[in-house]
């Protein structure tokens, strides 16, 4: 070993001799942390000690740029936070602007947003389990996911016209109505979805290996759970079954009938069960609001100028990844005063340290994925 | 002359450097097919802009390796970091030098062969080691560290299992294994009323890890440690590792296919009426028909250039079918034949894993290895062993 | 014991073996060969800017109304008008448009009351330069001109 060549550390504490702890820094460009996530890694061998995020990488100062921009104007940036799951940030959005406003959504309007967005659950659900087995080394699901994905984008595509960062909706109701063979296309993806689950389920759930590589990894119970502020799929894999779409109904969703599914250890087999639950779960959602889709107009009373009386509205939906939240204050002009989003990617990276102490390397990246970020997100 | 010829080192030289200069085009070959059964399983298509269905891939990978800039950390051990490609290679290319290609293609048949090739496959492992270490990057060392602790733990059930074949072919000269098989007109791996079995799915299993492929392939677990052990390596540094990476997998696979599958030998060697259709008919019928294939692809092709690629490969594969059509010919290269046909099965078996399985763990990893396989192995050694010696007696 | 006869013969392994055999008949191939074949664009697809003219008369068909402009959130259109004495009405002199830093959201489409500026089906954008991204109201009427991939 060239030993000239190593810098002696400025201060010579006790810990100097003691190889037994490692730094490892993973990221910000590390094939497995989704994005631009770094985490600093303290080692021990290969079991890690702790775990700190360093995010930011992908910051753009969303909620500032809220500031300077219409309500209308600013739509078409929310698809940009969460960028998988682009439908779901603009009903958040427009739902917050609406309450502000207080407008009435017809129903017709309604459904087509339940549609989508759930069109969307799959999408995002469809992406991270891609990935996340990519991150565990099963190479082959993310291909077969992103062939259903493709399914689910190009409604979106003909529906309005972009597939990733869509801007479904507007404030007050739709802009766009539903494409010819809408209804169609949307059943043909819930028949497809329900085929192809049951590849997913031969190639990870049986598989040995992915079994033992997710169980009793990762663990986050109910308790951790609520003091980390973690929900959506992390939260119910650990048996809680709070999903706002039952909690607090919005866009309609009480008329339809549906299931929360949860599980009970909050391991990352147990998230992975409860995702895959929630697609078949969309699939139903979608193929009652297909059925019983309402004539009527599209978009709700508001004016082409969107100036909401002073105050203040804090909507919060159920996105893919969890509670996505948007506060909008406004002082009567045209813009937001002040925006600020409760990003659920942000929130339930937080107990990453939680949840990887005393794991192994390999499992961090699997945690990381489980969590299901989003660094857009994340970031903002 | 034939005074040169008959020079008992001549055959073998001149073999040694066929291998040498053609290895690392089959291996780009083996890379290409690894890519596109990869595609195939992934309902992709792999590469196709290269040549005809990308055919020329292999070659247009080698050019841009070797002009792409070839980086030594600044922290890096130099010589270490220069040594240890060269170690890999060096010793995966050795364990050729046993390989009985066919009965009449080997550059040595030595009477302790089989150890032979688990030395140098023992000995790659430092490679592995010494490239991580030397980089002075932690992800390389984190790699190198677990390459260092799978080659030990699963040399053992490999170990294991080779010692079953060996002990129900009776030699250790990998000529002698397949010519005891043909004797005893039955393949390695269904000796023993079928109970050599057991070894044989070790072998494979262990071998997997041995060669560092998924789902074993923790050494460089890209989705964890970036690339692992070469992470650092760039260039035709890395190239070579990759080579070694092949060369050890064709390695392996041909000890494999020797120990259990029969090697050179057809399958059911004794039977002598299937001696035409399975020796000339065959070989014959597969070469024409992928000939017919590739004339019926020429049209398909746009461009002029690749309309001739077309065309060649035809050639090519006509001129293989009339080779194994002419008895004269046929003799010479029906081993080799048959012992490529099953590397290529073994081979696919390979890939076939890794589009298919996650990744272990590395304490699983050492689980499996030393809490199931080594124990199997044993227990599969004592049955073969008893039953052998209760058959034979 | 049946778990135990599973667990020694790997069928969940076999299970999974199966699953990506079987995608490997050359009909399951969902490759598009993108610069060979061309995908097929939605109708609403937002794409490449144009600004339309009459169909018989080819005049502009847009009034220079800067409505466009005024919803765009990056404020990337900008549009000059001269009045012309006999119609009192506007002429549109030069619009230019930045489409380097369009997100392509549609607000400005949506705003245009005479259906003059529209986001078209074309998606191939790619220029050379920074300055090609800056189109202006020729480009913008006669549609992009990329340059296309031949093999
Ligand atoms: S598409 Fe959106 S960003 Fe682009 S010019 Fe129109 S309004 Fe502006
Ligand atoms: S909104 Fe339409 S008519 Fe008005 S300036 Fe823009 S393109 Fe022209």
């Amino acid at each position: 070993m060239a030993a000239t060549t190593l810098v002696p550390p400025p201060v010579q504490d006790d810990t100097f001799l003691d190889s037994n702890e490692l730094v490892l820094n993973m990221g910000p460009q590390h094939p497995s942390t989704h994005g631009v996530l770094r985490v600093i890694l303290k080692l021990d061998g290969e079991t890690v000690l702790g775990a700190d995020c360093v995010i930011g990488y992908l910051h753009r100062g969303v909620e500032k740029i809220a500031e300077n921009r219409t309500y209308q104007q600013f739509a078409p940036y929310v698809d940009r936070m969460d960028y998988v799951a682009a439908v779901s940030n603009g009903l958040g959005y427009c739902l917050a602007v609406e309450k502000l406003l207080d407008v009435e959504i017809p129903p017709r309007a309604q459904a087509v947003r339940v549609i989508l967005t759930e069109l969307n659950r799959l999408a995002s659900h469809l992406l991270w389990l891609g990935t996340h087995a990519l991150d565990i080394g099963a190479i082959t699901p993310v291909f077969l996911c992103f062939r259903e994905r493709e399914e689910v984008l190009s409604i979106f595509e003909k529906y309005c016209g972009a597939r990733l960062t869509t801007h479904a909706f507007r404030i007050g109701g739709l802009q766009y109505e539903t494409y010819d063979t809408f209804e169609k296309d949307c059943l043909a993806v819930c028949d497809l979805m329900q085929e192809k689950v049951k590849e997913y389920h031969d190639l990870l759930t049986g598989n040995r290996i992915w079994v033992r590589r997710t169980t009793g990894v990762g663990i986050l119970n109910a308790a951790d759970c609520k003091d980390y502020g973690v929900t959506g799929p992390v939260l119910r894999a650990a048996g809680v079954p709070w999903d706002l779409r039952k909690a607090q109904p919005y866009s309609g969703y009480e008329k339809y009938d549906f299931e929360i599914p949860t599980a009970k250890n909050g391991d990352t087999f147990d998230r992975y069960i409860v995702r895959m639950q929630e697609m078949e779960q969309s699939c139903r959602i979608i193929r009652q609001a297909v059925e019983s889709i309402p004539e009527g107009p599209i978009k709700g009373k508001v004016g082409k100028v969107i100036k909401p009386p002073p105050g203040e509205a804090y909507v919060s939906i159920e996105a893919p990844k969890g509670e996505l939240g948007y506060f909008v204050v406004s002082d009567g002009s045209l813009n937001p005063y002040r925006l600020r989003v409760r990003p659920p990617s942000f929130v339930n990276l937080g107990a990453l340290d939680k949840m990887c102490r005393g794991t192994l390397v390999a499992d961090v990246v699997a945690i990381i994925g489980t969590i299901d970020i989003v660094l857009g997100e994340v970031d903002r | 002359m034939e005074q040169l010829l008959a020079n008992p080192y001549v055959q073998p030289l001149i073999l040694t450097a066929v291998i040498i200069l053609v290895f690392p085009l089959v291996a780009g070959y083996i890379v290409l097919a690894e890519r596109k059964v990869l595609a195939d399983l992934q309902v992709r298509l792999g590469p196709m802009r290269v040549g005809p269905y990308g055919v020329l891939q292999p070659l247009a990978d080698a050019l841009k390796l070797m002009l792409k800039e070839d980086i030594i950390p600044s922290r890096a051990d130099k010589w270490i970091f220069w040594l240890a490609p060269v170690l890999s290679t060096f010793t995966a290319l050795s364990a050729f030098a046993v390989l009985p290609l066919s009965d009449r293609f080997y550059v040595a048949d030595v009477n302790i062969g089989i150890l032979f090739i688990l030395a140098m496959s023992s000995i790659g492992a430092l490679g592995l080691i010494l490239g991580g270490w030397s980089a002075n990057s932690k992800y390389s060392l984190m790699g190198s560290l677990r390459a260092a602790a799978q080659m030990v733990s699963y040399e053992v059930p490999l170990g294991f299992a080779t010692v079953t074949a060996i002990m129900c072919a009776g030699t250790l000269s990998m000529q002698g294994v397949i010519q005891s098989q043909f004797e005893r007109g039955v393949w390695g791996a269904f000796d023993n009323f079928g109970l050599m079995l057991i070894p044989t799915a070790l072998f494979i299993i262990a071998g997997t890890a041995e060669t560092n492929r998924a789902p074993f392939d923790l050494p460089e677990a890209e989705s964890e440690l970036v690339a692992g052990f070469h992470t650092e390596y760039s260039g035709f540094r890395w190239a070579l590792f990759f080579l070694a990476e092949y060369a050890a997998i064709v390695v392996i696979s041909s000890l494999c296919v020797t120990l259990f599958f029969g090697g050179w030998l057809r399958p059911f060697p004794n039977v002598a009426f299937l001696e035409l259709p399975l020796s000339t008919v065959f070989p014959v019928a597969l070469f024409a028909l992928i000939a017919l294939g590739c004339l019926k692809g020429v049209p398909r092709q746009a461009i002029f250039g690749f309309k001739l690629v077309m065309l060649a490969l035809t050639g090519a594969f006509l001129l293989l079918a009339a080779m194994f059509a002419l008895p004269v010919t046929n003799e010479i290269v029906i081993g080799l034949f048959w012992f490529v046909l099953k590397l290529a099965v073994m081979v696919y078996l390979f890939i076939w894993y890794r589009g298919t399985f996650p990744r272990f763990r590395y304490d699983q990893l050492m689980d499996v290895g030393w809490k199931w396989l080594i124990p199997i192995s044993m227990g599969g050694l004592i049955l073969n062993g008893v039953v052998q010696l209760l058959a034979r007696s | 014991m049946e778990n135990i006869i599973k667990t020694f013969l790997l069928t969940d392994l076999l299970k999974g073996l199966w699953t990506t055999f079987k995608n490997q008949k050359p009909s399951k191939v969902v490759t598009e060969q993108y610069p060979l074949a061309r995908p097929p664009v939605a109708e609403r697809y937002r794409g490449a800017p144009r600004l339309n003219n009459h169909p018989e008369t080819s005049e502009t068909l847009c009034i220079s109304c800067n409505l466009c402009a005024l919803a765009c959130p990056e404020q990337l259109i900008v549009v000059t008008s001269e009045r012309n004495p006999e119609t009192k009405r506007k002429d549109l002199t030069t619009f230019t448009y930045d489409v380097s830093r369009c997100m392509f959201c549609g607000l400005c489409e949506d705003a245009c009351p005479v259906d003059a500026l529209e986001l078209t089906q074309d998606f191939e954008l790619a220029t050379f330069t920074r300055e090609g991204q800056i189109w202006d109201r020729q480009m913008l009427e006669e549609g992009p001109l990329p340059v296309r991939y031949t093999h």
